[in-house]
């Protein structure tokens, strides 16, 4: 479904002249319907990953597909839910989740239905004719997931969607996805840093490295869901992505390559 | 005024999974999301008042002052105020009544301003959208703002004549420059992510502009509109006054120096500033509440 041939991208960094290294020679395929996690550290790439098969950015060099074609543009087959609240602020709730549907050319009555249909899905009934600002952080992610699915695509990306909020928020969100991955199955690529994250929700989970690293560590993820979060196998899968993260080198700048010399703090926030 | 958010709408993420959020427990069907509340308190009344007496007494003791010391009839609030009622009940000013006055000053002004700010939005949502625009066209545009308005007198009577079409020009060209540099500083500050989620919605270039650029620039739009407004009302007393359009309040102003009707010129300068004053009150600052206050934007001015 989403296939990355040797995928190499360069950033020239505009202040300094320097070229940076973002991926390379990364080559990964995720099927129909599977559930994949991309974890790393901050900086690794991740979110260049998610950005070239959404068709935000395109490869230096190498190829990304989706469903057997080559990635060019945007577009809502492939539903993005970005980190931050990218609403339009100056939309209500409904919309907002009417903005796509309104663009791909859906007839008034199918519209309509659909709005309700997947504001109601994400429980946001009564907030309706909210304005972003008005939502809190939890709500807005919600609004930015209905307003993708509205639209039927056939890939959910998700660039650390509920990186910013607080932990409580985080699970219960994380068990509405699921819910909703259960009822409208799509293939789904999910960027995290967040390990117990990566284990509760995919079905693999993919360890990012930093350029010139690449992919570390490719794990299937076999527990039957509903998942425990506090259960033994979630733990050992835990610890053996940990394992696999405690080995990779920090790469928030290119210059800090010195392995091994400095433990990932996993915990950090946001 | 005083705004409060009456609800945690936090509050609705927790719970089991299955659970809607309900709105917090105002009972009502719809939630109240916002409430704007309205105080008015003496202080702030006293305040308000005191922010219009203090001018005109100041405008009065200089009246007085220049009156008795230059032995100059330098027109009081009051005197003005005399002849305004004088002129509001049809007395001529300068051949022709004050109303035929304002209604010609208002119509080059609004045409003036409507050509300004269409041509200066779309200009500037195209120079904020294209980065090789912006460069090859900025440069003269900061440089038309650092033309003063009278200025323009030669160059407007050598293209249109004499007469009002140069006035209108004088009032386009003033009032443009601030618009397109505002819009454009509008638009390169809309959020990158916006202008991706948008387009991975399947917005095509018109829905872009419309509904992504243009709202998401207002705050800034609107400054500049502020600013090209000023400019433009600034320059039509001075392109009445030397282009020689024989109407106007601006060409009041400068003719009734030759009957000695100092009052009379009073009277068009205090009804410019009231018109001034109307247009920002009246019009701009209910468009910024009713757009970017409400869409929980800030201000940039």
């Amino acid at each position: 479904m989403i296939e990355f041939q040797q995928v190499s991208k360069l950033f020239p960094n505009d202040e300094t002249g320097q070229i940076v290294q973002a991926l390379q020679d990364i080559t990964l395929s995720v099927e129909e319907n599977e559930f994949v996690c991309v974890l790393g550290p901050s900086g690794c790439g991740k979110s260049t990953l998610l950005n070239l098969v959404a068709g935000f950015e395109r490869p230096t060099s190498g190829r990304v597909l989706f469903d057997g074609r080559t990635v060019r543009q945007a577009g809502p087959d492939r539903g993005v839910v970005f980190q931050e609240s990218a609403l339009l602020p100056w939309l209500t709730v409904e919309q907002n989740v009417d903005f796509g549907l309104h663009n791909l050319g859906y007839d008034r009555d199918e519209r309509k239905e659909r709005v309700q249909r997947f504001v109601s899905l994400v429980g946001l009934s009564d907030f309706r004719r909210a304005r972003p600002h008005q939502l809190s952080g939890g709500m807005k992610q919600r609004v930015q997931i209905a307003r993708v699915l509205a639209l039927s695509p056939r890939a959910l990306l998700m660039d650390e969607p509920f990186g910013a909020l607080d932990a409580q928020t985080r699970d219960h969100l994380q068990d509405e996805l699921l819910h909703i991955w259960e009822i409208e199955r799509k293939t789904a690529l999910f960027v995290t840093h967040n390990v117990e994250e990566a284990v509760y929700l995919a079905d693999r989970v993919v360890v990012l490295a930093p350029a010139p690293d690449g992919i570390a560590a490719d794990v299937p993820i076999s527990m039957r869901r509903p998942r425990g979060r506090f259960s033994d196998d979630m733990r050992e899968a835990t610890m053996a992505l940990l394992r696999v993260l405690a080995n990779l080198p920090c790469c928030v700048l290119p210059s800090s390559r010195d392995r091994g010399t400095e433990v990932l703090s996993l915990q950090e926030g946001g | 005024m005083e705004r409060s958010v009456s609800t945690s709408p936090g509050k609705a993420d927790f719970g089991p999974p299955s659970h809607r959020p309900s709105p917090p427990t105002t009972g009502a069907a719809a939630p109240v999301l916002y409430v704007a509340r309205r105080r008015i308190s003496l202080s702030g009344a006293l305040v308000t008042l005191a922010s219009i007496v203090i001018p005109l007494a100041l405008w009065w003791g200089v009246a007085v002052l220049v009156t008795q010391m230059r032995g100059v009839p330098f027109p009081t609030p009051l005197d003005t105020f005399h002849r305004l009622l004088a002129l509001a009940r049809g007395r001529l000013l300068v051949d022709f009544t004050i109303y035929r006055h304002l209604g010609d000053s208002l119509r080059r002004w609004g045409i003036g301003f409507s050509l300004a700010t269409s041509l200066g939005i779309i200009s500037g949502l195209l120079l904020g959208w294209s980065r090789l625009l912006e460069r090859l066209s900025m440069p003269t545009v900061t440089v038309l703002q650092l033309i003063p308005g009278l200025a323009w007198v030669p160059v407007a009577i050598l293209l249109l004549g004499i007469g009002e079409r140069s006035t209108v020009f004088m009032i386009a060209v003033t009032s443009f420059a601030p618009i397109v540099i505002n819009t454009t500083a509008g638009v390169k500050g809309v959020n990158e992510l916006l202008v991706r989620a948008a387009k991975m919605l399947g917005a095509d270039g018109r829905t872009l502009f419309l509904r992504v650029l243009l709202p998401g620039s207002l705050p800034h739009l609107l400054s500049g509109l502020r600013v090209g407004f000023a400019n433009g009302w600034r320059v039509l007393v001075a392109g009445e006054m030397v282009v020689g359009t024989g109407t106007g309040l601006g060409y009041s102003i400068i003719q009734s120096r030759w009957t000695l009707d100092y009052a009379g010129s009073f009277v068009c300068i205090a009804i410019i500033c009231m018109i001034g004053l109307i247009v920002e009150r009246g019009l701009l600052l209910p468009l910024e509440r009713r757009t970017v206050d409400r869409w929980g934007l800030a201000r940039t001015t």
